[in-house]
């Protein structure tokens, strides 16, 4: 998928002269290559490839963790309202600074905020029950789109409206290198976190107070991981803007192939989210002579999948 | 004989309104001990109260003589298991890998059950006759045999002392009896205390050692079966005219003019 995704392009490059490429940091090969294709695939392929696959895989495993705490196999990783708050960050950021670091930045602190305003406003008596985290998770979310709408309408609509709005739709297209680096530790130690403890996710999913039965300090244990899958969304979003559908879709078809033990869904979710991307954002850069943005071809893709894996579910089970 | 579990002065309330107080008793090993009171008397509060899935507000639990306040969580589920009144069903679960989920007090948090796990998962539904379940799904079996997975799981976690809160509900005729018959059987073999939230006073007379009835919040008669089984703590527990009849060694209670006590 990897390599596929690296030959084709606007530009299509032979698999073995790809191949060649790939290896030439490492092993002393020939050059048959111009500058601009070893480019291609260095520069601008493999970084939003890498880019594809860790977003992809962090998406689907934030997802599936969020799933299992809320109990509920409907909820995106996006519930607790990081993407509406990190799409107000960036477009903040959009009108007032217009550089990618501070867009990047502004976006995955707004996005940390606006989770921890849910997680504030849903404690009651020292809990926080998921019931009301959902809803506050509504709450804030509703208020940042509120919010993102009005900065749209007062932007310049020849310049700054067209970048938000892009900026929204979700792209693959700004990553560099140096931003992998900078988020690759966040992303690598959330989803650890998360496979650590994911067999846990069971618990919880059985509901609180079996979980407590069963010896599990359920406040710590829900905070963790709604902190690690919150970090590694927001790390997606920043990176990739909005692309919806990952979360919610990917970790259906990981149950349908390995069950619904997070044992195994959690690794399962996360292979298949990454292939996905990395295959959807391919199409994304090729079907057409401009780029599609890719959070459309998700929404579009996902679905249709999504509704036909909902029948299919109904009817095994 | 050794105390197991003894609740002393027990208080719980919800904002200001008082749910129970001053409630003590003893749960001895191998005994089945029965809670009974109408709807909203507290049983399940007192239930969730007995393994400190809420906190009680007063009073002290002693467990083997320790307070239960200086256990942390892994270590009161070592001790108490709890059968649930209430299951959810969101995943699609083996029966399985709902029963080992009764052996996380014995995992570190990054660990996930292993083989040695699931032979004890499966030898707890052995136990129970109940290892043809093990590979259904634990939505689709029915209620009867969902307190039977959970009661596995409960065997699976290897506690002392179990509480089951109103293990008959939603029940029929065929699995009430089943139930409590096996929980009664664990509970003298195993030398388990069994603590039970009940509804059904003709169910708790034939099952359990000890009653406790509990009414407005307070322990209103308590002691061995024989003992506080009368038409007179019956009629006062429930408000209602009630009386025993009397089959061989067998007694059942029943109200006794059913039209007159239909105004509850």
């Amino acid at each position: 998928m990897v390599l596929a995704s690296l030959c084709l392009g606007r530009v299509t490059i032979p698999f073995f002269q790809t191949l060649k490429i790939l290896f030439s940091p490492v092993l002393s090969l020939d050059p048959d290559w111009s500058e601009t294709t070893y480019s291609v695939v260095m520069d601008v392929r493999l970084p939003r490839i890498l880019a594809g696959l860790l977003v992809g895989a962090a998406l689907s495993i934030s997802g599936a963790s969020f799933q299992g705490v809320f109990q509920n196999p409907l909820v995106s990783p996006h519930i607790l309202g990081v993407a509406a708050g990190a799409g107000f960050g960036a477009a903040l950021a959009i009108l007032f600074f217009d550089n990618i670091w501070m867009i990047h930045l502004i976006s995955f602190l707004f996005g940390l905020a606006s989770v921890a305003m849910t997680y504030a406003l849903s404690r009651v008596y020292k809990m926080t029950p998921v019931l009301m985290l959902v809803l506050s998770g509504i709450v804030v979310g509703s208020l940042f789109s509120a919010l993102t709408s009005l900065l749209k309408y007062m932007a310049d609509p020849m310049n700054k409206m067209p970048a938000i709005v892009f900026w929204l739709l979700g792209s693959l297209n700004h990553v560099s290198f140096k931003n992998l680096l900078i988020t690759l530790p966040i992303f690598l130690s959330c989803m650890a976190v998360l496979l650590l403890v994911r067999w846990r996710i069971n618990l919880l999913s059985m509901g609180e107070e079996d979980a407590r039965s069963l010896g599990i300090n359920t406040e710590a244990l829900k905070a963790v991981i709604i902190l690690s899958a919150t970090i590694a969304t927001a790390s997606a979003v920043c990176i990739s803007g909005i692309i919806g559908w990952i979360g919610i879709m990917i970790p259906h078809i990981g149950r349908l192939i390995v069950g619904p033990d997070h044992k195994y869904l959690l690794p399962i979710s996360m292979v298949i989210g990454a292939a996905y991307l990395v295959a959807v954002d391919t199409i994304a850069r090729t079907a057409l002579t401009t780029e599609i943005p890719i959070g459309i071809l998700t929404a579009v893709f996902g679905a249709p999948v999504f509704a036909f894996l909902l029948r299919k579910s109904q009817r095994a089970s | 004989m050794d105390l197991m579990l003894e609740c002393i002065d027990l208080g719980f309330q919800y904002r200001d309104k008082i749910v129970f107080s001053h409630i003590s008793f003893q749960a001895l090993p191998g005994r089945f001990c029965a809670i009974l009171g109408r709807n909203g008397s507290g049983k399940t509060t007192l239930i969730h109260c007995l393994n400190h899935i809420l906190n009680p507000l007063s009073g002290r639990i002693l467990v083997q003589g320790r307070d239960l306040a200086s256990f942390s969580r892994n270590d009161i589920a070592r001790t108490i298991s709890l059968l649930p009144q209430e299951q959810i069903d969101i995943f699609p679960y083996r029966v399985l890998d709902v029963v080992v989920m009764g052996r996380a007090p014995f995992l570190k948090i990054a660990a996930r059950p292993g083989e040695k796990d699931y032979t004890i998962a499966e030898e707890a539904l052995r136990q129970l006759n109940a290892q043809d379940l093990s590979h259904r799904n634990f939505n689709r079996i029915s209620g009867g045999e969902r307190q039977i997975a959970l009661l596995a799981r409960c065997l699976a976690q290897a506690a002392p002392i179990m509480l089951l809160d109103e293990p008959t509900n939603h029940l029929d005729f065929n699995h009430q009896y089943h139930l409590l018959s096996t929980m009664g059987r664990l509970c003298r073999e195993k030398g388990i205390s069994v603590v039970a939230a009940m509804h059904d006073p003709n169910l708790a007379a034939m099952f359990a050692d000890e009653i406790i009835m509990i009414k407005n919040g307070r322990v209103m008669a308590k002691g061995v079966k024989e003992e506080v089984m009368t038409e007179e703590n019956i009629s006062a527990l429930y408000d209602m005219d009630i009386q025993k009849l009397r089959r061989n060694a067998e007694t059942f209670f029943s109200p006794r003019d059913i039209s007159l006590n239909s105004q509850l």
